[in-house]
């Protein structure tokens, strides 16, 4: 190794990992390849995502005073795979007609309120970040998915799989991974990355509890995730089921629902980032079994714990299970006393998290 | 050459859908497999990283590509908004493919 390169490769350590993502994209050959190998250091990545996420954590107010900022955007890529895409909806202008386009202004309108009725959360990152959607994109599609700035959302390929925004707990889901990359920045491995994941069915779900006509209690929500995205034929109601882990399908094509509601079923696997979208069914039914429990709606007394959780700056971005579950049940005694302290231990109990 | 090609991640996990797609150029076409075996080097598929990730991503599409050509074997694990073009042209005619490969 030349001296240039190795000049090249401590510039790149300093670099957060965004930018280094954009050097691999847009560089020459050179700055591509120290690049690279800058990434694959995965100490420096921490190192520098700490950092970055130190900052963030110290600017963003947990709530906000003042006015909120509901500014929305969306994008179609017009079925190509280039993001952002040509401006189709933005804050203040009336439907278009394209439902993948007005579906996704109003699931992030649903969003941004559910945040800021509730927290006083002035967007994503608490300072009133601009919410970018993009829809449409690719051919025949089959994902929704953050990509650290917005959210990316397919037509899917209408034989499997209906077009992304149909269901609001998904649009909640993907900016709920904004926020929790504004906040805990869980990482996406392992237990603390289906903690990310649950974090984001969790708020997905209120999403949709709180944007009903008329708004619905624990009781009433049908806890699914992405009810109405898998087209008729498919064997199955959703893409995951809270309240029944492991039941929302059963199909020839897409096999079995494979997540756990207990520790006892915690699926270990190099898959899925470490079954990030497998295991989070057991906090996510740890969830649901405490709202239940606590009866009313879900945002009033178990999503407060939760989001109280999610902004704790105890909550490390490496806990495990038993980390997140233990901070929820201190919460809970801050907040609702001995009382809730007791729910909340029972319901991650039930799932077989014991917290002493 | 042989091509192993797989999706990973997205926003769900669904056990069906894992299953990967093997392709052997000496069973397509000749056209089908001069094209193939262009973007593998269009692609500098044996000098690419074997694995890229994105920070702060979530719910991403992953792919896994295994080329075997020559006695060289090297797998590329990449996730979509990760690639380069010359990758993501590969990338998109590999997912043209069924999980029986071409006709």
């Amino acid at each position: 190794m030349g001296p240039a390169k190795r000049h090249h490769h401590s510039i790149f350590c300093i670099l957060p990992p965004h930018l280094l993502e954009a050097i691999m994209k847009n560089g020459s050959d050179d700055q591509r390849r120290a690049a690279a190998q800058t990434l694959r250091s995965a100490a420096a990545m921490r190192i520098a995502r700490a950092a970055a996420h130190e900052r963030l954590r110290a600017l963003a107010p947990a709530a906000s005073t003042g006015a909120p900022h509901k500014k929305r955007v969306i994008f179609n890529a017009a079925h190509t795979e280039k993001i952002p895409g040509a401006r189709a909806r933005a804050e203040g202008q009336g439907p278009t007609g394209d439902a993948a386009v007005d579906e996704a202004y109003e699931g992030l309108g649903a969003t941004f309120d559910l945040y800021w009725d509730v927290w006083k959360r002035d967007s994503v990152d608490g300072a009133g970040m601009e919410l970018d959607a993009t829809v449409h994109y690719g051919k025949d599609y089959d994902n929704a998915y953050w990509n650290g700035e917005r959210m990316i959302f397919g037509d899917g390929d209408g034989r499997l799989f209906n077009r992304f925004t149909i269901a609001v707990d998904v649009i909640g889901h993907e900016l709920t991974h904004g926020v929790t990359g504004h906040t805990a920045n869980l990482d996406y491995n392992g237990q603390s990355g289906a903690l990310n994941e649950s974090v984001s069915d969790v708020f997905g779900s209120l999403v949709k509890q709180y944007a009903a006509s008329p708004r619905q209690s624990a009781a009433q929500a049908d806890w699914l995730i992405g009810e109405g995205l898998l087209l008729p034929g498919v064997k199955g109601v959703a893409l995951r089921s809270m309240k029944a882990p492991g039941t929302a399908y059963d199909d020839p094509v897409l096999g079995r629902d494979p997540q756990p509601a207990h520790m006892k079923d915690y699926v270990t696997t190099t898959d899925d980032d470490g079954g990030v979208h497998i295991n989070s069914g057991i906090p996510n039914n740890a969830f649901a079994r405490l709202a239940i429990s606590f009866g009313g709606y879900s945002w009033e007394k178990a999503g407060q714990i939760w989001y109280r959780t999610l902004t704790d700056a105890r909550l490390a971005a490496a806990s495990q299970f038993a980390d997140f579950a233990r901070l929820t049940v201190v919460n809970a005694f801050q907040l609702y006393g001995a009382e809730g302290k007791q729910a909340a231990t029972d319901a991650w109990s039930q799932v077989g998290i014991q917290v002493t | 050459m042989r091509i192993q090609f797989e999706t990973l991640g997205g926003f769900a996990y669904f056990p069906g859908l894992q299953r990967p797609i093997h392709i052997d150029t000496e069973r397509l076409t000749g056209l089908q497999a001069a094209e193939l075996e262009s973007m593998v080097r269009a692609a500098h598929f044996f000098d690419q990283s074997d694995s890229i990730r994105p920070s702060g991503a979530a719910d991403y599409r992953c792919y896994r590509i295994t080329v075997e050509d020559g006695g060289r074997s090297h797998t590329v694990q990449v996730v979509e908004s990760a690639a380069d073009q010359s990758l993501l042209a590969l990338l998109a005619y590999l997912r043209t493919l069924g999980p029986e490969g071409p006709s």
